[in-house]
C-alpha cells in the first residue's frame, strides 16, 4: 500500500465562462497526505477546495495532473477510487428530506452494493454510533441541521471507507452540534482512517488538524502541521487588546508613539473595527513585550492577551482576507 | 413564468392539440356535428384551465412564505390573494381565442367578424367570472398546498365534464344539472355556441352575461370569505408560519 | 446491477410516499374515462367503450413516465445528492432505469382505474376476450415506456430550456400515439410519422386485445412494440453516457 492516502501532482482545472473565456479553478496543485489523519484544507470561497474534493470524488475530471487515493488513479480506476471514499459534502442539501434517516441510509448503503439485510444492520450501527438511534425512523425534514449533518456523515460512512472527504461539514452548525462533530471525526482518525477536511473555521482546524493546508485562487499557498504553519509568519508574538473602538484605538496608538523609537518601530499595530480589537505584532523578546504590555495596561485596558499568532491568523496573513473572504483590518501604526 | 417563445411553443401549441385531439374524437365518431361540438367545447375550456391555475399559484404565497406576512399585514387578505393570480387571465383568454378563431375553421367552426366579436367577448366574460370559481377551491387548498395540482386538475376536469363542455349537460341526472348552472362556464359556453351556430345576437349574449355575472359576484363573495376564514383559522390553530 | 436497479425500485416508492403530485395522472384517469365514455354515450357509441376505458390509462402511463423523466435528474442535481449519487459505486444508468421503472409500473394502476370506471358507468365489466396478448402487451409496453422515458431523462438534462416543454409532450403523443383515435384515422402526413411512435402500435394491440375478433399478426406488431422499446434503450444509453462524460468533464449538467 503506497504511503499516501492522497496524492496530487500538477493538478489543474480550468472552466469555460461565458464568452469563451476560461476561468482557473487549480492552478498546479502538488500535494500529498499521508495515510491516516486529519488534513485540513484552508481557504476562503471560490479558493478551489470544492475543485479538489469533486476531482479526487470523481464527479469531475482534472484539465491536467493527476490525482491518486491511496495510489490509485481518479480517472483511470475510477470503480477502485469510489470504493475506497466516503464524500459529505457540507451545507443541508444532499439528504432525501421526506425520507427517514434510516431509508437514506439503507438507500446509500444500496448504492454502494450492499445487500439489503446488511445494508439495514450498517445503517442502525450507523445511526446509534452518531447519536441518531433514537430518530432513526423520523423524516429528515425534521431534523435539526446539525443533526442532518450527523446523517450527512454516516451516510459517507456506509462503505466503511479508509479515506473520508469532508466538505465544510461544519458549515452553519450550531456551536454544540459543531463540538460534538469534532468529537465524531477524532474518534474517526483514532481508527486509523484518513479524512480530508475543507472548513473555513481555523479553530475548528487548529483543534482537529495533523495538517493543514492554505489555498487561495487555485493555488497552494502552504502547507504543513498547525505548528509548522504558525511558524510560518516568523518569530513574533500577538499582543491582542479586546474592546478597543476606534477613539480608544486612536489613544492607545498615541500611547504606543510615546514609546522608546527602537521599540516602536518593531511595532505592528493593526485595529479591527467590526471585532473591537486591537492586536499588536511584537518580536519574541521579553523586555520589548514587557514595555508594550506595561504601556497597555497603564492606559486603563485590561482585556489583553499575548499568544502565538493563531491558525486564523496565519490565514489572515497569507490570504489578506478573513475566512469569509472580506478585508478585515486596517493599519494604524 | 412565460416568455414570447415558451408560451407559443410551449403552452399554446400544447393547448392546441388538446383541442385537436378532443376535435378529432368526432372523426372518430364520423360525424361532423360532434368535432364541431368537442372542438368549441374544449377551445373556451381552454382559458378555465388556465384560470385554475389559480389554485396552484395561490399556494405559492404559502409556500414562498410571504403569507404570514400578509396575514399580519394591517390590511384584508383576500384581496391580495384575488390579484395574486390575474395573470393567468390574460393568457387564457388569448390561448382560447387563437384556437377558438385560428383553429376553429380547420375543424369546421366557422366565424363572422360581428359573431367573432360577440364570441370574444363572452370568452373573456367566460374567463373572468370562472377566476373566482377558481379562487374557492384555491381557499381550501391554502390548508393542504400539497394538494394544489391535484386540486386543480381534478377540479377543473370535474367542471368540463359537467358544464356542457364534451357532452350537453342534458345528458345528465337533474340534480348535476342543477350543479352546473351554478357555474359561469355553463351559461358562457351555451352562448358561444349558439352565437356560432345560429349567429345569435348581442340580445343572446347579454342575457348570458348578466347570468354570468352575477354568478361570477356570488363566486367571488364565497371565495373572499374562505380567505377570510383560512386566514381566522389560521390564526387560531397555529397553522400559518412565518416560514412555511 | 439488478440489485442497483432494485434500490432505485424501493427508493423511488419511498420518494413518492405523501407526494400527491407524483400521483396526479391516477387522480384525473377516472375523470378523463368518464370524460371519454360520456362522450360515447351521449353519441349512442357503445361499441367504442374499449376505446373510452384504454386512452386514460395509455395517457397516465405516459404523463407519469414523462414527468419522472423530467424530475429525475434535476431533482437530484437540487437535492445536492447527484454528485454523491454519481460518485456512488452502483451504475447511475441501473438507479435510474430502476426508478423510473417504478413509476411506470404504478402507473399500471390506471389500467384498473379506467376499467372500474367503465363498468361503472356502463352497468358491466369490460370483458377481455385475449387477455394473453392484453397482458404481454401492458408488459411490452411498459417496457418501452421505461426505456423512452430514459431518453427524455437525458434530453431534459442536456437542453435546460426543454423542460420548459416537458408539458408540451403530453397531447401531441396523445394524437400521434393514437391513444383515442387510431392513427389509421388520421391525415396521412401524421399516420405515418405516429407508426415511430410505439405508443401507437401498443394502442391498436391492446384495442384489438379487448376485441371479439381474431387479431392479425399478434406476435409481429408486440414484436415491434419491444424493438422501438429497445432502440429507446440504446439511445437512453448513449445519452447517458454522454451526459455523464459531459458532467465530468465540464463540471456542468446542462448546456447553458
Amino acid at each position: 500500500m503506497t504511503a499516501y492516502a492522497i496524492e496530487l501532482q500538477s493538478l489543474r482545472r480550468t472552466f469555460d465562462v461565458r464568452g469563451g473565456a476560461q476561468r482557473l479553478a487549480l492552478d498546479r496543485v502538488d500535494l500529498s497526505l499521508p495515510t491516516s489523519g486529519v488534513h485540513g484544507l484552508l481557504g476562503p470561497n471560490g479558493a478551489g477546495k470544492t475543485t479538489i474534493c469533486k476531482i479526487i470524488a470523481t464527479v469531475l475530471l482534472p484539465t491536467s495532473g493527476r490525482a491518486r487515493v491511496l495510489g490509485h488513479d481518479v480517472v483511470r480506476e475510477t470503480a477502485t477510487v469510489r470504493s475506497l471514499l466516503g464524500i459529505v459534502f457540507g451545507g443541508e442539501r444532499g439528504l432525501y428530506e421526506r425520507l427517514t434517516a434510516m431509508e437514506n441510509l439503507q438507500f446509500w448503503c444500496a448504492m454502494h452494493g450492499m445487500r439489503a439485510g446488511p445494508g439495514r444492520r450498517r445503517a442502525q450501527d450507523l445511526l446509534e454510533r452518531l447519536g441518531l438511534g433514537s430518530r432513526a425512523q423520523h423524516r429528515v425534514e425534521t431534523f435539526s441541521r446539525g443533526m442532518k449533518q450527523r446523517l450527512h456523515l454516516a451516510r459517507g460512512l456506509v462503505s466503511d471507507p479508509p479515506v473520508l472527504l469532508l466538505d465544510e461539514p461544519t458549515v452553519g452548525m450550531d456551536p454544540v452540534s459543531a463540538r460534538d462533530f469534532r468529537t465524531v471525526i477524532a474518534d474517526l482518525r483514532a481508527e486509523g482512517r484518513t479524512v480530508l477536511l475543507t472548513t473555513h473555521d481555523m479553530d475548528e482546524a487548529q483543534a482537529l488538524c495533523d495538517s493543514v493546508t492554505f489555498i487561495d485562487n487555485g493555488r497552494l499557498l502552504g502547507t504543513g502541521s498547525p505548528a509548522h504553519v504558525r511558524g510560518m509568519l516568523g518569530n513574533s508574538r500577538r499582543i491582542m487588546i479586546d474592546d478597543v473602538d476606534a477613539a480608544a484605538a486612536g489613544d492607545l496608538t498615541g500611547v504606543l508613539d510615546r514609546l522608546p523609537a527602537h521599540v516602536r518601530a518593531r511595532l505592528q499595530i493593526r485595529h479591527d473595527p467590526a471585532d473591537h480589537t486591537l492586536s499588536i505584532e511584537v518580536p519574541t523578546e521579553t523586555h520589548v513585550i514587557a514595555a508594550v504590555m506595561s504601556a497597555v495596561l497603564a492606559a486603563g485596558h485590561t482585556a489583553v492577551s499575548a499568544a502565538p499568532p493563531s491558525l486564523g491568523e496565519v490565514y489572515l496573513t497569507l490570504l489578506g482576507t478573513d475566512a469569509q473572504g472580506a478585508r478585515r483590518g486596517m493599519e494604524v501604526g | 413564468m412565460y416568455t414570447p417563445v415558451t408560451w407559443t411553443v410551449g403552452w399554446l401549441g400544447r393547448i392546441l392539440m388538446q383541442v385537436a385531439f378532443f376535435g378529432l374524437i368526432g372523426l372518430l365518431l364520423q360525424d361532423p356535428e360532434a368535432v364541431r361540438y368537442l372542438f368549441i367545447g374544449q377551445a373556451v375550456m381552454a382559458c378555465v384551465v388556465e384560470t385554475f391555475m389559480a389554485v396552484a399559484s395561490t399556494t405559492w404565497e404559502r409556500l414562498s412564505g410571504t403569507l404570514g406576512l400578509l396575514v399580519a399585514a394591517p390590511g384584508a387578505l383576500w384581496p391580495v390573494l384575488v390579484g395574486r393570480s390575474v395573470q393567468w387571465l390574460p393568457s387564457g383568454i388569448a390561448t382560447s381565442s387563437i384556437a377558438l378563431f385560428g383553429l376553429g375553421p380547420a375543424f369546421g367552426v366557422r366565424w363572422h367578424p360581428s359573431t367573432a366579436a360577440i364570441g370574444l367577448c363572452l370568452v373573456v366574460l367566460t374567463a373572468l367570472t370562472m377566476y373566482p370559481v377558481a379562487l374557492s377551491v384555491a381557499a381550501l387548498v391554502l390548508r393542504g398546498p400539497r394538494w394544489r395540482n391535484v386540486a386543480s386538475n381534478v377540479s377543473h376536469t370535474l367542471v368540463m365534464l359537467i358544464t356542457g363542455v364534451t357532452v350537453p349537460t342534458t345528458f345528465w341526472p337533474d340534480w348535476v344539472q342543477d350543479l352546473a348552472l351554478g357555474m359561469p362556464l355553463t351559461h358562457g359556453l351555451a352562448a358561444i355556441r349558439d352565437v356560432q351556430e345560429s349567429a345569435a345576437g348581442w340580445d343572446r349574449a347579454g342575457a348570458a352575461a348578466a347570468l354570468m355575472v352575477g354568478l361570477g359576484a356570488c363566486w367571488l363573495a364565497l371565495a373572499a370569505a374562505a380567505f377570510t376564514l383560512f386566514a381566522r383559522m389560521g390564526r387560531a390553530d397555529g397553522s400559518i408560519d412565518l416560514r412555511d | 446491477m439488478i440489485r442497483a436497479i432494485g434500490a432505485g425500485c424501493a427508493h423511488q416508492l419511498r420518494m413518492m410516499r405523501g407526494t400527491p403530485d407524483w400521483f396526479l395522472a391516477l387522480f384525473t384517469t377516472p375523470l378523463l374515462t368518464a370524460v371519454f365514455l360520456t362522450i360515447f354515450q351521449a353519441s349512442a357509441r357503445q361499441d367504442l367503450t374499449t376505446y373510452a376505458v384504454l386512452a386514460p390509462a395509455l395517457m397516465a402511463l405516459w404523463t407519469m413516465s414523462l414527468q419522472t423523466a423530467g424530475e429525475l435528474i434535476s431533482q437530484e442535481r437540487e437535492n445536492g445528492s447527484l454528485e454523491a449519487l454519481l460518485a456512488a459505486p452502483a451504475p447511475f444508468a441501473a438507479v435510474l432505469f430502476g426508478r423510473i421503472g417504478a413509476v411506470t409500473l404504478v402507473s399500471l394502476v390506471a389500467f384498473v382505474e379506467a376499467w372500474l370506471v367503465g363498468w361503472l358507468l356502463t352497468g358491466a365489466p369490460l370483458p377481455v376476450p385475449h387477455p394473453v396478448l392484453f397482458v404481454l402487451t401492458v408488459a411490452a409496453t411498459t417496457w418501452s415506456m421505461t426505456g423512452w422515458a430514459g431518453v427524455m431523462a437525458c434530453v431534459f438534462v442536456l437542453a435546460r430550456s426543454a423542460r420548459t416543454f416537458q408539458n408540451s409532450l403530453s397531447y401531441p403523443f396523445f394524437v400521434l400515439g393514437g391513444v383515442l383515435v387510431p392513427v389509421t384515422l388520421l391525415p396521412d402526413w401524421l399516420s405515418w410519422p405516429a407508426r415511430a411512435v410505439f405508443l401507437s402500435w401498443s394502442a391498436d394491440l391492446l384495442r384489438d386485445s379487448l376485441d371479439a375478433a381474431p387479431v392479425v399478426m399478434a406476435g409481429g406488431r408486440l414484436l415491434i412494440v419491444a424493438a422501438l422499446g429497445a432502440a429507446g434503450y440504446v439511445l437512453s444509453h448513449a445519452l447517458l453516457t454522454r451526459t455523464l462524460r459531459r458532467v465530468r468533464t465540464t463540471g456542468r449538467l446542462a448546456h447553458a
